[in-house]
């Protein structure tokens, strides 16, 4: 098996790691500590484990770590932690639109890639942009809002 | 309806106590757990569906550098274990029941050596029929999946009530249908997993995604293990969704033998695929049902066939049919019943509990069957609904007390929402409204019988208000994403007059933290709330006796507000909440135990099973594309009587989420299993909705105050869910003619009805 060694700037910190070649970019990340991004489906449907990829969100589950060498990784820690909070996850904790909170980092990625394009987006672009990222709990509903309302918090 | 309680928190519209934790990632769930010298556990699993075992050789996987353990029928526990049916063991003995079942499991220093270890196992299989129809499953010659139960009958009952016959022959107009659920997951989206740690001592520490801590311990691993309960320490991780499947988890049992067996640690984390068809998906039923009314439409009589199918393992499937098999005739004044049920053994996963524990398919099934009844006897279905209800007061025909009903006015609520009079005008022409109602149990008595000669159902709470006057409720109830966290710190809040934001709800540890039977038959709001209020009342009284001393004035003259206590009338005789805890040595506990109401049923199934019931109505309009048979939920509107709403915002992603999993459910959702095997293994086969696919859920609460309920408060979570596949197969009816009786709603059944109301069957 071929292995790699793979540098990487996560949330602004530089790291490295050794990886096999099969081994993806989420498991990698999380092997070094990054348990923020989720695990679930392994296959792009669910994107629980969305990233910023040198600044495109990504599924880090359909990617291999040897290819990401060199990239800069964002993942929800570094769009706000709990003492400074993004308004998007500000919104959504206030809006309700987090339950079991399992996808919920995967949709701040989301979320947060659409608002860097689109500051002012409407309802239906919203539904278009997270229909990667499947929430079992809250039916979707709750989520919109929050990205609404967080949104006009980022234009203000 | 019960005095209505003024109150300063309860009712309010505020976020989860925990949700800034999940916002930003910090949640840990189960796999992100890594103690120090953990091995990774996986299972060798059955290939196929039926078949007998004839040799397990583990031997060159034993020998395989790396791997601390293998198990198997060979060296592994042959007890049986089962929470209604004792059926199930560890690891397969004599045969394979199903495409999933253990016939082994290893421990190993990484994964790649753990898989590794399965492709050396040997298993020498003789293939059996496989039993697949549950419809055919009796009778001479049929294939056995548990050799020692004849025709496949894991279950079956006969419940008549009245003179049923006599009702049928005095009714002005009978109707008949035969309808069919599908299997369906619940598709939380993290996989199930448990991690487990042996002890020098003997004991055991389990971590897992569970939905009741106190269960996994008590059924499933002290019997197995022959352990002591009390050394066998449960800790529950937050799951991420569980919606019943994460109630009696197999996964528990694997980490905790292979953890046992190799003196280390072990993760047992299940990948998406098995978790899609290994686990305990939502029961299949086969549901015949015959009514009789008058001409006015009042409800005469029932006749009921059910045929559930089990899978290979009982688990609580028995529960669950006795559950469809009753639960509806609850809902409308029921003269007269007979009921006739069986539940079979098949070779497929087991089937199990989701949300709604029956009931979505008992509620798809009667309420559209009640629709096709009110076209027949050409009243409206909305009319002929409120003819029927139950109402507060009433006592059913299974025995069930009704102590608070919301029902009619939820329904003239979701009627009038959906523009029902105007556009029930309309129809026939691809866009249509619909609306189902549901009764829920809340608090039911599920489990005391099963532990023994006690029929007492207990669950218990400690409060405990530390040196920063902070409070910590602990609770053998569990929170799955669903909110009780919250719902109990509000709760808490309201009686002791501590700011909702002091409360930390942790998960349930049965190491440490009271009973409580966890989150399963809409029990946590009633039964955890009423225990969580006891507990509240009792810290509130020795913080005001320890605040009395320091202010020298008695309890009763004292007012907390904010994180102060004063004497009323005189504000500036105060102090601060964590002074006072502190002037008694830092800390404060209460406590106190709240016993479930209701009663154990008797061998008629006749009794009052549950502490009180819930209720909703929902309407849905939808639009079919006639040439495609798309079906389009346009809008789902939701009234619901939750006794009281403790938490609005809560309630509200209750009712949303479980209205938009319905909906995913009786359109878009299939394991398709296909002669055993389950084709729907991953989330691109297995398909739930999207942003994309969901409509807007508007909601009404009504609040009955019930009784028993903590501030009157009901279950919510499971009404949410009932209801809206019947509302959509009854706006569908109403959008073409054709009447849905199998589920899934697929474009081509659509179509296929289309096409024979067109060509006039």
């Amino acid at each position: 098996m071929s292995e790699h060694r793979i540098k990487l700037k996560v949330n602004g910190e530089a790291e490295s790691a050794t990886v096999q070649g099969h081994t993806t970019l989420l498991r990698a990340l999380r092997s070094m500590g990054h348990l923020d991004v989720k695990s679930s489906c392994e296959a792009g449907d669910c994107g629980a484990c969305a990233v910023f990829l040198d600044g495109e969100p990504v599924n880090s589950c359909l990617m291999f770590a040897a290819q990401a060498n060199g990239c800069e990784i964002i993942t929800v820690r570094g769009i706000g932690t709990e003492e400074s909070l993004h308004p998007i996850q500000r919104q959504i904790v206030e809006k309700g639109g987090v339950q079991c909170g399992f996808c919920t980092p995967g949709i701040v990625v989301s979320a947060k890639a659409l608002l860097d394009k689109n500051p002012n987006p409407s309802r239906q672009e919203i539904r278009r942009e997270l229909a990667g990222n499947l929430c079992r709990c809250t039916g979707y509903q709750k989520i919109f809002d929050a990205i609404e309302a967080a949104a006009e918090e980022i234009r203000q | 309806m019960s005095e209505r309680i003024k109150t300063r928190v309860v009712g309010a519209r505020l976020p989860y106590v925990d949700g800034v934790e999940k916002v930003v990632g910090t949640t840990q769930f189960v796999g992100d757990f890594n103690l120090p010298g953990v091995l990774t556990g996986l299972a060798l699993r059955s290939p196929h569906p039926h078949a007998r075992i004839l040799r397990v050789d583990t031997s060159r996987a034993e020998s395989l550098t790396g791997v601390h353990t293998v198990l198997s029928r060979e060296n592994g526990p042959a007890a049986k274990f089962g929470i209604n049916h004792q059926d199930e063991t560890a690891f397969c003995i004599d045969k394979v029941r199903y495409i999933g079942d253990e016939v082994a499991a290893v421990a190993a220093v990484d994964e790649a050596t753990a898989r590794e270890a399965l492709e050396l196992i040997r298993v020498e299989y003789e293939l059996l029929p496989v039993v697949d129809d549950p419809l055919s499953a009796f009778g001479e010659g049929v294939s056995l999946v548990h050799e020692n139960v004849p025709n496949n009958l894991a279950s079956q009952f006969h419940v008549t009530r009245g003179e049923v016959d006599a009702a049928f022959g005095a009714a002005d107009a009978t109707f008949e249908d035969d309808f069919h659920t599908h299997l369906a997951h619940q598709a939380y989206i993290e996989p199930t997993g448990c991690v487990a740690e042996p002890h020098p001592d003997g004991r055991l520490t389990i971590w897992g995604c569970l939905q009741s801590a106190f269960i996994i311990r008590t059924f499933m691993i002290a019997p197995i293990t022959g352990m002591d309960p009390d050394h066998i320490r449960v800790i529950q991780t937050k799951p991420g969704g569980a919606f019943g499947g994460k109630l009696d988890v197999k996964a528990a049992l694997m980490a905790a033998l292979l953890a046992r067996a190799a003196g280390k640690p072990v993760n047992f984390l299940l990948s998406l695929d098995e978790d899609l068809t290994a686990m305990r998906p939502r029961m299949p039923v086969h549901i015949s049902l015959q009514s009789a009314f008058r001409a006015d439409g009042k409800l005469l009589g029932k006749r009921v066939n059910i045929v559930a199918e089990n899978g290979a393992y009982s688990s609580l499937s028995p529960a669950i049919m006795s559950s469809i098999a009753l639960r509806t005739d609850n809902l409308y004044r029921t003269p007269t019943v007979d009921i006739e049920a069986k539940l079979v053994y098949t070779n497929i996963c087991p089937s199990g509990q989701m949300r709604g524990f029956g009931n979505v398919q008992a509620t798809f099934a009667w309420e559209s069957h009640l629709d096709n009844a009110a076209v027949g006897l050409g009243i409206d279905p909305v009319e002929l609904r409120l003819n029927n209800y139950v109402e507060t007061g009433d006592l059913t025909l299974h025995g069930w007390k009704i102590a608070s009903c919301g029902v009619a006015d939820a329904a003239r609520y979701a009627a009038k929402a959906i523009g029902w009079t105007e556009k029930r005008q309309q129809g026939g022409k691809g866009r249509g409204v619909g609306l189902a109602s549901t009764i829920h149990v809340s608090g039911n008595k599920g489990f005391a019988v099963e532990l023994g000669p006690s029929d007492k159902e207990p669950s218990s709470a400690v409060i405990r208000l530390d040196s920063e006057g902070r409070a910590e409720i602990w609770s053998g109830e569990s929170d799955l994403g669903q909110g009780s966290a919250s719902v109990m710190a509000f709760i808490a809040a309201e009686v002791i007059g501590l700011p909702v934001e002091d409360f930390q709800v942790p998960p349930t540890d049965t190491g440490c933290m009271p009973f409580g039977f966890g989150a399963f038959a809409s029990r946590i709001t009633l039964i955890g709330g009423n225990a969580v209020k006891i507990a509240s009342e009792n810290t509130r009284e020795l913080l005001l006796r320890a605040a009395a001393d320091v202010l020298e004035a008695a309890p009763e003259e004292l007012l907390i507000e904010g994180r102060e206590i004063s004497v009323k009338g005189f504000p500036a005789r105060k102090t601060k909440v964590k002074e006072v805890i502190r002037a008694v040595g830092g800390a404060i506990e209460g406590s106190g135990t709240w016993y479930a109401g209701g009663e154990v049923l008797d061998s008629k199934k006749y009794g009052n099973p549950s502490t009180t019931y819930s209720f909703s109505t929902q309407a849905a309009e939808v639009e079919v594309d006639m040439e495609t048979g798309i079906v389009t939920v346009l809008k789902v509107v939701a009234g619901h009587d939750p006794g009281r709403v403790i938490n609005r915002l809560g309630s509200e992603g209750q009712v949303e989420g479980g209205a938009v999993q319905a909906m995913s459910y009786c359109l878009m959702e299939n394991l398709s299993p296909e002669k055993g095997r389950i084709r729907a293994d991953n989330f691109h086969d297995y398909l739930i909705a999207t942003s994309l696919d969901v409509p807007p859920v508007e909601h009404e609460f009504f609040e009955t105050i019930d009784p028993h309920g903590p501030y009157g408060a009901k279950g919510l979570a499971e009404t949410a869910i009932n209801p809206t596949a019947a509302a959509i197969g009854n706006a569908i009816f109403h959008a073409t003619g054709a009447r849905l009786r199998s589920l899934p709603f697929t474009p081509e059944r659509v179509l296929a009805a289309i096409d024979e109301v067109r060509s006039g069957y």
